[in-house]
């Protein structure tokens, strides 16, 4: 063997180049052409009971960059949705608004499990200080992912000193 | 089942007392491999090891740990039963034993007291939250590459290894490759004069697209848990309906796993020009993308704040194989690539450029030799948790500028963009629940 291929440190053997494949709303298309939309657009997407999870998800996602306000009542009425929480929370995190805070803090009393695990985890990146209060309390539940999540958010909004 | 009381009884200390004391009182019969003896690693001086999604380059690193004679790989957890299977398999047929663990569940791996080191092979988008989670069980982390997702996940990988006191290597083995370090030599010896350009090769576009897509592949049935556990494969990524060909190896080019060329083979090479240009602890204030719209040739054209220039792009290298990286002083240049031979400028050409029999060939098995040490020395490995959360942050700057198509300034500091919201928005992602960093 020559030195060269000696030399050629071990990769991976990698895939071949992926083709995007047919999967496309039949309203709205596919995920390029969802997250191309305005943002009202993408809005009226959410609002929309005949779109499907795919084309709500492209929509929090492109949301997450160039959403405003405006569209934090339509995130926020999906963080109860069992597939889409992800993605309203997904859209919600980044976005500077104090409506956004808001939003999330009147969903910890409205869902359960998991769910509210997401949403607290939310809660913590985003600092909200006014959350401590229901924090303190969510660390004492009975669920013990949801109490662990509800220490950490306290960790992070209130580090310790 | 008997109460906790009951566990610790005054009459079940004493029994075990007495078991304690026969056993103390029998001969000690000791294969002498146990000792150290007949070239064997006495146990005192092994790393213990365990591996965490343990695929195609996860195995072809193990390879390398398992050829180490202080390595005792322990145990094995993976979300796939098939490659539970393959890797006890491997590791029990080198110690002709079947004493090699399987787990599902990371927890049950971290619960381990007697594991010192983990390597973690998963899918991009479990690798900081495996890495940052195994520090905090108290095991020192090998972790592939690309280490982070985003901007925010390369920093809390940084900080919690810093914090912790852990070790960290990153899966970059061209720091430990025989030619990078050549090259690196040259450049850190002033051969090449003042730094002025790097250059990092980011895949040829054609092959690697510089941006990943945000589609989905059609939904088919789940398989068993036990086969493969989809919700555990996602992790902290997006829902999507499960498809096989993502558990197949072709979850590249997603955006929710992978962070397309520019992260691939940019952990590589940004990774190798941070290191020669000896700008690890920081990442560049300007990020200019050019050839955005199609997927070659790209490039995105970075500055330091001490002006040394980087320059991402996907062509224009001097065919040496995979993996480019080039350095240009004001008195000279170097090129070199994973075909191993070292192109210089004609003022270097009396440069000692043959790499010496004796050094070993293989980058990877160096690469690991080097993490081992350091998790005995406790020192920094060459792809420490710093270093790698820099080169990370630097590969996502680039990212969002070329999916932004416009010139972005940049604050290391803050780890934040100048001027631009949609920028700073994308420097994290929000973690299916129930994950956090």
């Amino acid at each position: 063997m020559s030195r060269q291929a000696q030399q050629r440190p071990a990769e991976p053997a990698k895939p071949k180049p992926v083709v995007i494949p047919p999967m496309v709303d039949e309203k709205y298309g596919s995920a390029a052409e969802i997250m191309a939309l305005p943002p009202a657009r993408l809005v009226a997407i959410l609002k929309d009971p005949g779109a499907s999870v795919y084309a709500k998800a492209k929509a929090c996602q492109q949301l997450a960059v160039v959403g405003d306000r405006t569209a934090v009542p339509a995130l926020a009425a999906l963080l109860a949705h069992p597939q889409l929480s992800l993605y309203a929370r997904f859209g919600l995190e980044p976005l500077p608004d104090a409506s956004v805070d808001e939003a999330l803090r009147a969903v910890l009393e409205k869902v359960q499990g998991k769910l509210l695990v997401g949403v607290i985890n939310s809660v913590g990146i985003r600092k909200d200080a006014k959350a401590l209060n229901t924090l303190a309390r969510l660390r004492r539940d009975r669920d013990d992912e949801v109490a662990q999540a509800a220490d950490a958010a306290l960790a992070r909004i209130r580090p310790a000193l | 089942m008997p109460k906790k009381e009951e566990l610790v009884s005054r009459r079940g200390l004493l029994k075990a007392a007495a078991q304690a004391g026969a056993l103390a009182a029998a001969p000690q019969i000791m294969p002498a491999r146990a000792l150290g003896r007949g070239g064997a690693v006495p146990p005192s001086d092994r790393v213990t090891l365990a591996g965490l999604g343990i695929g195609g380059r996860g195995t072809s690193v193990l390879r390398s740990f398992l050829s180490q004679a202080d390595i005792q790989f322990l145990a094995i957890c993976d979300v796939r039963n098939d490659r539970r299977e393959a890797i006890k398999s491997m590791a029990d047929q080198k110690y002709g034993n079947g004493d090699c663990a399987m787990y599902s569940d990371q927890y049950e791996l971290w619960a381990r007291k007697d594991i010192d080191a983990v390597l973690i092979a998963t899918g991009d988008r479990w690798h900081t939250l495996l890495s940052i989670g195994t520090a905090k069980s108290g095991k020192d982390v090998y972790c592939e590459k690309p280490c982070s997702m985003t901007i925010a996940e390369s920093r809390a990988l940084a900080d919690t290894f810093q914090r912790l006191g852990r070790i960290y290597q990153a899966g970059t083995q061209r720091r430990n490759g025989a030619n990078f370090v050549r090259a690196y030599e040259l450049a850190r010896g002033g051969k090449l004069g003042k730094l002025q350009t790097l250059h990092a090769e980011a895949g040829p576009g054609e092959r690697w697209a510089p941006l990943t897509s945000h589609a989905w592949l059609p939904a088919e049935p789940e398989p068993a848990k036990q086969v493969c556990d989809w919700d555990r494969w996602l992790g902290p990524a997006p829902w999507r309906p499960y498809n096989p060909q993502y558990i197949q190896g072709r979850w590249r080019g997603y955006f929710d796993f992978h962070g397309g060329g520019i992260l691939e083979w940019g952990s590589h090479t940004v990774d190798l020009c941070h290191w020669a240009g000896d700008v690890d602890e920081t990442a560049p204030i300007e990020f200019e993308p050019q050839g955005m719209g199609g997927i070659t040739p790209y490039s995105i054209h970075c500055r330091y704040a001490n002006g040394l220039r980087l320059v991402i792009r996907d062509k224009g290298f001097m065919g040496l194989g995979s993996c480019h990286f080039r350095l240009e002083g004001d008195a000279g240049w170097v090129e070199t690539a994973d075909g191993g031979k070292i192109e210089v400028s004609e003022n270097l050409r009396g440069e000692p450029l043959e790499i010496p029999p004796g050094e070993a060939p293989n980058a990877t098995t160096n690469h690991v030799r080097d993490f081992v040490d350091c998790v005995k020395s406790r020192k920094q490995p060459r792809s420490n948790a710093l270093a790698a959360a820099q080169a990370h942050i630097t590969c996502h700057a680039a990212y969002i500028a070329f999916q932004l198509g416009r010139k972005l300034t940049f604050d290391p500091a803050t780890d934040s963009f100048v001027g631009s919201d949609e920028a700073n928005r994308m420097r994290s992602r929000a973690m299916r629940e129930p994950w956090r960093l």
